[in-house]
């Protein structure tokens, strides 16, 4: 027996020294993310911030970037051949898709449920709220880490030393006040070949922001008997886009607005070609810091409005998104032995190291302190540093899930940045959440892009006076016709249920 | 004296008679034919062995895939697998034809493939019977190769082009605004929308068409064009009573093939130059197919109107061939 119990005992000595031996070789990790800086080159050998994030943890990310633009069409392509070549982890940037859905009750991902709920092996995991988990699972279960983003974010901003000298010293605080900014705004804009408000082919966000400080609802709205209904019914949705037709006709939207990609969005405000843009208020202190850098803007040269009084004193403000933007997931090319391995990386990923080196890098290459320790995202001597970070530091925060918050060392406060923060507090309260985003609906989640595209190029059409509001009514029509109504029907049957009616 | 090479001589009673017996074993299925076939095999085997790669190209590109047409009729989630997936049977045509907007898909593929066969498919003839005129063959070389440019260059290119000379500070926006008082939205009046994708279409693709006109034009007999000019035949007759007739098989063969693609109307020329304003009209089934497929993932309702599409071209293609047939053509097969 003892003889037994010895070789046992060496048995495991030597099990456990081959364990120690294999974790010396790094643990590879194949991953998928979103591109945004796609036409530049990403730094795989030799990569500080890959070398700092292997030295931590003892994995080697391999990873793939996608372009952004049509990360769709990547993911569903890669999930259309299930093998082990597939990426062992995707930052997925909409976990609604189809094949998403479909994936995830056919198997594909790993199921994550038990790992996030097991605060002493993974805290940073499972430091994020169930609500919003809830909001990511699919028929109960949660396939994926949800990629936190700050809540509400959306808003108006505006060129306020153009608004100065088209005669606007006042920041807007009412839509009729927007208005009369945006008419001088427009007319300033005739005689210096510019527009007032910066619109490109991407148009959900600025009809969002609109029709949502006219008080619409975000996409779905609860009417007085406590039914579902969709944001196009409420009248106020109509009275935003009547704005925009109003502007658009007046000339203060480029006519060929359809035509131009959302990467030019914001070399359009930089070259000065428009002077208002509706959407995420984070853009807004970062062009004027492009301002500072690049065009030696000394003046506050920008202005945000979070959000506008209506006539009876309330405000609504569209809240851009439900506190994430998609997931992350695991796929089946990870073994089911390596999955803790794998989802205890995602857990290092969310800590304060983790989402310093994934959003930042390292420090002295691709961000800097100054003397009072807060962070610089370029050098003091003010050297041009973009191709640098670029190369290595890429779209790597697209990995990030900051599921415990924002945990990285500050950037110092400039006016624009602070007033962004007291706004996500201030009006926090004021965002309309999307009731419908717990659900699932099977039509949409069979048919939905498409249906929205059907409400969102009429609404379109109706901005560019293509049609009447007839044409806008027809298209309504078309979309219940789709599918729309049956969707409203299976929302109002899992909204109904989850209140236990 | 009857060897492959050199087949004897029939009367046209033993042509029709051999004839018969061949066509006989061929639609056979019996010992006869498997015996007549492996002949023909053992004494043509070098021609078989040609034939070996092309054979081999149609069986694995071609003929293999058709499986994956089996998820037009499942519920096809990649990762159950083909054979894992829920059958169901017929409904995703259902569904595509229960769909009120059917109609306009198939709608907008007709329209704009019947546009392409009366504007485009004409161009590249004409052009191959104007180069045929040519007295310079210098000229004619030096201009068949610019001619053929267009065709190497990428299609987002054109539609980057095309945006930059259409768009509203393009030169012919300002030029027709000038002219007609109002401007024509080139680029998102669903009314212009598919006479730009034509336009492009001919300024790309017409030089390039032109090659297999002018390898048949090759083909025509000197001899007639002379013996009609001492007739006293100007170029017009000539080009009339000599130069069509002789290309004219030519012509049938690539309009059959032109119907088989009748539904096929791509798909990237199309969503690059498609937007919010004129969408209805660039709607078409490969539109279609390609934003279930690819941008919605929805892999079985995809192929299932894939599937449909191919069918209806069968159909064009067989029909169109019985059509050439009586009116005497030899047609396509």
């Amino acid at each position: 027996m003892k003889k037994l119990i010895s070789l046992f005992l060496a048995l495991v000595m030597v099990l456990s020294m081959a364990s120690f031996a294999a974790a010396e070789e790094p643990f590879e990790l194949t991953v998928l993310l979103p591109d945004f800086y796609s036409t530049e080159d990403f730094q795989t050998e030799n990569n500080p911030v890959l070398d700092a994030i292997e030295a931590a943890t003892g994995v080697r990310l391999k990873v793939t970037f996608a372009a952004n633009s049509e990360y769709g069409n990547t993911i569903n392509t890669t999930l259309a051949d299930p093998s082990e070549k597939q990426p062992m982890v995707i930052s997925l940037t909409d976990a609604r898709g189809t094949s998403i859905i479909n994936s995830a009750r056919a198997g594909a991902f790993w199921d994550l449920t038990d790992f996030v709920k097991d605060a002493e092996n993974y805290p940073y995991l499972a430091a994020g709220p169930e609500g919003v988990y809830n909001n990511v699972s699919v028929d109960g279960r949660i396939y994926g880490i949800y990629r936190s983003r700050a809540y509400p974010r959306a808003g108006i901003y505006y060129r306020s030393d153009i608004a100065k000298e088209a005669g606007i010293e006042k920041e807007p605080e009412t839509i009729e006040e927007l208005t009369a900014l945006a008419e001088a705004l427009a007319a300033y804009g005739k005689e210096h070949d510019a527009y007032a408000l910066n619109m490109v082919s991407y148009t959900a966000g600025t009809i969002s922001i609109i029709t949502c400080a006219f008080g619409a609802p975000n996409t779905w709205g609860i009417d007085a008997e406590g039914n579902i209904y969709p944001a196009h019914e409420d009248p106020a949705y109509l009275e935003g886009l009547k704005w925009l037709r109003h502007l658009y006709e007046i000339g203060g939207i480029n006519p060929d607005f359809v035509t131009i990609d959302s990467t030019n969005w914001d070399s359009i405000e930089r070259t000065s070609k428009a002077y208002m843009r509706f959407d995420c208020l984070d853009n807004c202190y970062r062009q004027q810091e492009w301002f500072e850098t690049n065009e030696g803007v000394t003046d506050q040269i920008f202005a945000m409005i979070p959000g506008l009084k209506k006539a009876d004193g309330s405000i609504t403000i569209w809240p851009q998104n439900p506190g994430f933007a998609g997931e992350v997931v695991v796929t089946k090319a990870v073994k089911e032995a390596d999955l803790p391995k794998v989802v205890k990386f995602l857990d290092w990923c969310n800590g304060p190291e983790g989402q310093m080196l994934l959003n930042w890098g390292v420090q002295d290459v691709t961000y800097w302190l100054d003397e009072d320790g807060y962070r610089l995202a370029a050098p003091a001597d003010g050297s041009d540093v973009t191709a640098q970070i670029h190369l290595i530091q890429h779209s790597l925060n697209q990995l990030g899930m900051n599921v415990p918050g924002d945990l990285c060392i500050p950037a110092k406060l400039t006016a624009l940045r602070q007033e962004y923060n007291d706004f996500n507090s201030t009006y926090g309260q004021y965002a309309v959440t999307n009731p419908c985003y717990p659900f699932v609906s099977e039509t949409y989640v069979a048919f939905g892009s498409m249906l929205d595209q059907i409400i969102s190029d009429a609404a379109v059409q109706y901005i560019s006076m293509q049609i009447d509001e007839d044409g806008l009514r027809a298209a309504w029509q078309q979309w219940s016709d789709e599918g729309g109504a049956m969707i409203t029907e299976e929302y109002n049957a899992a909204y109904h249920a989850s209140l236990g009616e | 004296m009857s060897t492959a090479a050199e087949p004897k001589r029939l009367s046209k009673r033993e042509q029709r008679a051999e004839e018969r017996r061949i066509r006989k074993a061929m639609h056979g299925t019996g010992p006869e034919y498997w015996r007549r076939l492996w002949a023909d095999i053992k004494r043509d085997k070098w021609l078989f062995l040609l034939l070996l790669p092309g054979l081999i190209y149609f069986i694995v590109f071609k003929y293999l895939p058709m499986w994956g047409l089996v998820i037009s009729f499942e519920n096809y989630v990649p990762f159950s697998g083909v054979l894992g997936s829920e059958w169901v049977g017929l409904k995703w045509f259902q569904y595509f034809f229960r769909s009120p907007s059917w109609t306009r898909y198939l709608g907008n593929t007709l329209i704009l493939s019947l546009m392409s066969i009366v504007f485009y498919f004409p161009a590249p003839i004409i052009l191959a019977l104007l180069l045929n005129e040519m007295q310079s063959l210098r000229y004619k070389k030096l201009l068949q190769t610019l001619l053929y440019v267009p065709h190497f260059i990428s299609i987002v290119i054109v539609v980057s082009i095309t945006f930059v000379i259409f768009g509203s500070s393009g030169i012919i926006y300002r030029l027709t605004e000038q002219l007609l008082g109002q401007p024509i939205k080139y680029l998102s009046d669903p009314n212009v929308f598919r006479w730009m994708i034509i336009g492009q279409t001919i300024w790309k693709e017409t030089g390039w068409g032109t090659i297999i006109f002018l390898a048949a034009l090759t083909n025509v007999d000197t001899q007639l064009y002379e013996a009609a000019m001492v007739d006293g035949a100007g170029r017009l007759r000539r080009l009339w009573h000599i130069t069509l007739p002789a290309i004219r098989s030519t012509i049938v063969l690539m309009l059959i093939l032109r119907m088989g693609s009748v539904l096929d109307t791509g798909y990237d020329h199309l969503i690059l130059m498609a937007n919010a304003l004129n969408r209805n009209a660039s709607q078409t089934l490969d539109v279609f197919v390609y934003e279930q497929g690819i941008k919605n993932g929805q892999y079985s309702y995809a192929s299932a109107v894939g599937l449909m599409k191919s069918v209806i071209s069968v159909i064009l293609v067989v029909s169109s061939n019985k059509i050439a047939h009586a009116l005497g053509e030899p047609g396509l097969y």
